[in-house]
């Protein structure tokens, strides 16, 4: 026994960087959602970078520690307690056997990340214990996180703890700059469409969940009613019929027939993961040799 | 072979602009030859029936040199035979699992008996897969049975059905909303995690449906 989940979350996932190479049999590469946040909390633990991690969407969990370790809480603005005394996110707490850890309400954001010390030992399905639901994959039995769970570590006891630096801290609630790669089918949006969809703001809608995130606003057409279907990239931007943009998350399907005008920088798409309905989002161009330097710089600052 | 940009960190080959065998196996040659390659900068690769999407590491390629890289591994001649599993599923064609069999042979004055003849005459290849885990389209059914999807789709198909829409079959690899014809249904497991490899058809694999009576169905654990 390590932590055992004494409530029932509406939706908390193992997550890790995602499961690869099984996309060419339909098997989509699952994974944490905002890696700034996982990565992150990596970090201040001392974990290696693929060290798996709770997920947590809409909030309220609460767990009981029956061994000593250190864990983080990163992502999403939340009340965060242990033992009923409200502490801080972003940096490492040392949690005794008998501890609570509870995480009421999400403030800002959408997602929060619960690690602990060298993470959780739950053996990998398929290289990965990210849970992909509609696959029964990873996770414990391929499932979410229920009450009586159990997830078991190694102990670890440490008195000294860690904090992120404020600035680092992203603050969720701005309107999102969303960096666009045109790719794909651009050549089959007139000109006039493309300027279309740089030149206006997008609202985020409730259509939004591990597969993608659909948004509302100036509908974008397109030459084309459909394409043979083909590989979709992490961020790309499908133009459905209704002409309103759907980018493609981490639970996307592997293939799709809806025409693409471009990606979104996976940078951030980790962002508009932590976005919630009606926040206003913006398309901006970006040459790929531009945010191939940008993506490199941020993964850059994880290795060590 | 025609590169495109995909996203920061991926792109995608075109070997054509439509749906036929010929760009199909252009399509296979290229994802054998990237795959030898065994290269771990190229993170997924995914073949459809007219491209391949590749994912790399930008820590390693970018855009043009991966490119080169591809264009001087691959040989596409047309005449050379690729080595294709021929893998067999067998089938109940029975009207309890397969749905649409009685409206199909009203559509197109054939009686069920040769529709399932029809269908199960025919070597099929695995154009793609995707959709679901381990679904694979497999093409091409013969115009004689080629059905438009359903005009509302079914809220449930079960797990193992077997599927015409338009020229293409596929068989359900789990329980999923869908649209497509069903004409019979198979024990065999086309997505399950206690298999090695997951799924045990991939692109580049034929496909043979050998029809079974019911007793051979329930027996292999089938369910009606």
């Amino acid at each position: 026994m390590s932590l055992e989940l004494i409530n029932s979350p509406i939706l908390a996932l193992v997550q890790d960087k995602g499961r690869f190479s099984y996309t060419s049999i339909g098997v989509t590469n699952s994974g944490v959602m905002d890696e700034y946040a996982y990565l992150i909390a990596n970090k201040l633990l001392g974990n290696e970078h693929n060290t798996n991690i709770i997920e947590i969407a809409f909030s309220n969990i609460i767990f009981k520690a029956t061994k000593n370790t250190m864990i983080v809480i990163t992502g999403a603005k939340c009340e965060f307690f242990i033992n009923e005394k409200v502490l801080n996110t972003w940096q490492t707490h040392n949690v005794k056997a008998g501890d609570i850890i509870k995480i009421g309400k999400i403030l800002s954001g959408s997602r929060v990340y619960l690690g602990v010390y060298r993470g959780f030992n739950i053996e990998k399905e398929f290289t990965s214990n990210s849970t992909t639901l509609k696959e029964n994959l990873g996770g414990l039995n391929g499932d979410k996180l229920q009450k009586g769970d159990i997830l078991d570590f190694n102990s670890f006891t440490n008195s000294s703890f860690v904090r992120l630096k404020e600035k680092y801290i992203p603050n969720y609630e701005e309107e999102l700059n969303l960096r666009v790669v045109l790719s794909y089918q651009e050549d089959f949006f007139k000109e006039n469409q493309i300027d279309k969809f740089f030149s206006n703001t997008y609202t985020v809608t409730n259509e939004f969940n591990r597969m993608g995130c659909k948004l509302d606003g100036k509908e974008i057409s397109c030459d084309i009613d459909g394409i043979i279907s083909e590989g979709i990239a992490f961020g790309a931007i499908q133009i459905p019929k209704d002409g309103k943009p759907i980018i493609l998350l981490k639970d996307r399907q592997t293939i799709g027939g809806y025409p693409k005008i471009g990606s979104v920088l996976s940078i951030d798409c980790f962002k508009l993961s932590q976005c919630k309905p009606l926040q206003k989002v913006k398309f901006i161009p970006i040459t790929l040799e531009e945010a191939q330097k940008k993506v490199k710089l941020f993964y850059s600052s994880f290795r060590t | 072979m025609q590169f495109k940009i995909a996203s920061v960190d991926s792109l995608i080959i075109y070997f054509g602009n439509e749906i036929s065998q010929d760009v199909s196996t252009k399509v296979k040659k290229a994802f054998k030859s990237i795959s030898a390659l065994k290269d771990e900068a190229l993170i997924e690769i995914i073949p459809s029936y007219n491209s391949i999407f590749i994912t790399y590491d930008i820590f390693t390629y970018n855009f043009n040199t991966l490119k080169e890289k591809i264009e001087s591994s691959i040989t596409l001649d047309i005449l050379e035979k690729i080595e294709e599993k021929i893998v067999t599923i067998d089938v109940y064609y029975g009207s309890e699992v397969g749905f649409d069999l009685e409206d199909i042979s009203k559509k197109t004055s054939l009686s069920i008996s040769e529709i399932i003849s029809i269908h199960s005459n025919k070597l099929y290849d695995v154009y793609a897969i995707g959709f679901l885990p381990g679904f694979a389209y497999l093409g091409n059914v013969d115009k004689r049975i080629a059905m438009s999807r359903l005009s509302s789709p079914r809220k449930i198909i079960p797990k193992g059905s077997l599927a015409i829409a338009d020229t293409q079959s596929a068989i359900y690899p789990q329980n999923s909303p869908g649209g497509w014809n069903i004409i019979g249904k198979t024990a065999m497991k086309l997505f399950d995690k206690k298999l090695a490899t997951l799924s045990p058809l991939s692109v580049g694999n034929k496909v043979n449906f050998n029809p079974i009576t019911k007793e051979e169905f329930l027996k292999q654990g089938g369910i009606l």
